[in-house]
């Protein structure tokens, strides 16, 4: 019988975290047809989509409107201030990319008829209350993507 | 459309297993085909296999030829892998008992698996917050705790619901699935302990939240009247109801009032002809125990926002209004999420047929409902079950 070899072979330990497991969506024109969501926020806008047709305010922004079909949706601004409905923070089972956050708290944010969720910046769980005014801010990543978050009004 | 009953069942034991996803399909099969003596893996026609997320957790699709070849099915009329997140068990049911009712196949069965034990476990919680859409809730860290966390505050807000009421939901469900051989938790858990567990996402203590769970299971479904070559104590599938309003929380009908849950209970009763009242046993999604809270007042047991006083006063334990989870739920039984309905399913089984033990048996017990939600509890699966045909 001939021998049966043995021989060790090299894999990388430690990989990049890989585009689909970042929780930022690809925000530029090249991947989305919603990019001037993105462009407004760099201009520190918060912004969406309201269908010229039959009026309704979307969100998220999109491309059509679900109530009606029409792709006549114009740019609207949800203003900079808003009011917590609901808030909790991560404590403990944080996804990858989130670990270095905890803790951080996450709320139901109340903005110009919208009920959006959002990481609540500047704040302590204890701290926050139901009905709590909350201010826009934007944060910036590495590669110069944007998002938006909350943090509790002064 | 043809009268369906479900005629075998079998499936593992649930929790931290030391076992692959293969192994545990294997482990599930062969307990079902063991259990009935006149069905053989070639004569399964239909083949659905709820999995959630076997891409993500094992890096592994088109799950259901790998689970007809591991068990020697050769389906002959239909195969599909049935994805609805925590209700994909449901969703595979359902879509089986579509199958035989509308005459595609004779023979179905209805497959849930899910290995959720990973070697990172921060990976496992990645997975579990794309569910929510992950551009616009799971980007913020929304994950199921975060979501049912602030479901439950304001359940508290509203309605004055008290951690107290419920951390009970979860003493009263690890108290069954003591007595529940394949549970994952095998120890009692009372209300103290819930409330000094852990802090997870306030106000969700460590016990208010169901685990992270291995665990396969499947149910071979029939013609109701081809049933008694199978068995003499068959599952008899009398109604069901689903329904789905928006996904994102901007969309939601409402954070404290799940209205696509009352709309499946109302269709649910519609369907099989019963009323709220004559539910005897009631498998309930307590994936926290803020939902099954929830659920006794979409179903109509007690007024909106009663739900905490409901198990305060023992309604929802064996003898009280109805027996919520004598199985154990989530909470005690672990949440396999493919596998979960399955598993529910089962259990109702052996209930008609007086084979669970009996701390946890609701005696003469006629019908029982299986639920699940998904996702941010927009999405209601409901499947309604009696011990005779109807
Ligand atoms: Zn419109």
């Amino acid at each position: 019988m001939k021998k049966v070899k043995s021989e060790r072979v090299k894999r990388t330990e430690e990989i990049k975290l890989p585009q689909m497991l970042d929780f930022y969506p690809l925000e530029d024109e090249k991947n989305t047809r919603i990019s001037l969501f993105f462009e407004n926020l760099k201009e520190h806008r918060l912004t969406t989509t309201k269908c010229n047709s039959c009026g309704k305010l979307l969100w998220p922004p999109r491309i059509i409107c679900p109530d009606c079909m029409s792709d006549e949706l114009e740019w609207i601004d949800l203003g900079s201030e808003g009011e917590l409905y609901a808030f909790t923070e991560m404590r403990l089972g944080a996804p990858l990319g989130f670990a270095e956050d905890v803790p951080f708290c996450i709320g139901i944010v109340k903005i110009s008829g919208l009920s959006i969720s959002a990481r609540i910046d500047n704040a302590k769980y204890e701290e926050l209350k139901i009905g709590a005014k909350v201010q826009l801010k934007i944060v910036e990543l590495e590669d110069g993507r944007v998002f938006y978050r909350f943090v509790p009004s002064k | 459309m043809r009268k369906v009953a479900i005629v075998a069942g079998g499936a593992t034991k649930c929790g931290r297993r030391e076992a692959s996803w293969r192994d545990l399909v294997q482990e599930a099969g062969k307990s079902m085909f063991d259990s009935v003596d006149n069905i053989s893996p070639r004569d399964i026609e239909a083949l659905l296999v709820g999995a959630a997320q076997p891409e993500r957790f094992t890096f592994q699709v088109h799950v259901a030829p790998m689970v007809a070849e591991y068990l020697g099915i050769t389906p002959t009329k239909v195969i599909a892998t049935t994805e609805l997140m925590c209700a994909s068990g449901q969703a595979a049911i359902r879509y089986a008992w579509a199958c035989v009712a509308s005459g595609m196949a004779d023979i179905a069965l209805a497959f849930g698996v899910e290995k959720m034990y990973m070697r990172d476990m921060a990976e496992a919680q990645t997975n579990m917050t794309c569910v929510l859409d992950r551009e616009w809730d799971g980007v913020n860290g929304l994950s199921a705790p975060p979501f049912f966390a602030m479901t439950a505050q304001r359940h508290m807000f509203e309605y004055g619901t008290t951690k107290e009421q419920m951390a009970m939901v979860s003493a009263k469900n690890h108290h069954y699935s003591t007595m529940n051989p394949i549970a994952q938790f095998q120890k009692e858990v009372t209300v103290e302990k819930v409330l000094s567990s852990p802090m997870v996402s306030p106000p969700l203590n460590l016990f208010d939240c169901s685990g992270i769970t291995d665990g396969a299971a499947g149910v071979i479904l029939v013609p109701a009247e081809d049933a008694s070559k199978y068995t003499d104590t068959p599952l008899h599938l009398i109604g069901s109801g689903q329904a789905n309003i928006g996904n994102v929380v901007n969309n939601l009908a409402s954070i404290t009032e799940w209205v696509p849950l009352k709309l499946a209970v109302e269709e649910t009763l519609r369907t099989a002809k019963i009323t709220r009242d004559d539910i005897d046993i009631a498998e309930l999604h307590d994936c926290f125990t803020i939902s099954e809270i929830m659920e006794y007042e979409a179903f109509g047991w007690c007024e909106k926002g009663g739900g905490g006083a409901f198990i305060e006063e023992g309604e929802p334990y064996i003898g009280g209004k109805v027996a919520a989870n004598p199985r154990g739920g989530l909470l005690g039984c672990g949440h396999p999420l493919g596998a979960t309905a399955i598993l529910q399913a089962i259990d109702v089984m052996q209930q008609f047929r007086g084979e669970v033990p009996k701390g946890r048996l609701v005696k003469d017990a006629e019908i029982a409902v299986t639920q699940n939600l998904s996702g941010a509890a927009n999405v209601h699966s409901i499947m309604a079950y009696s011990r005779s045909p109807k």
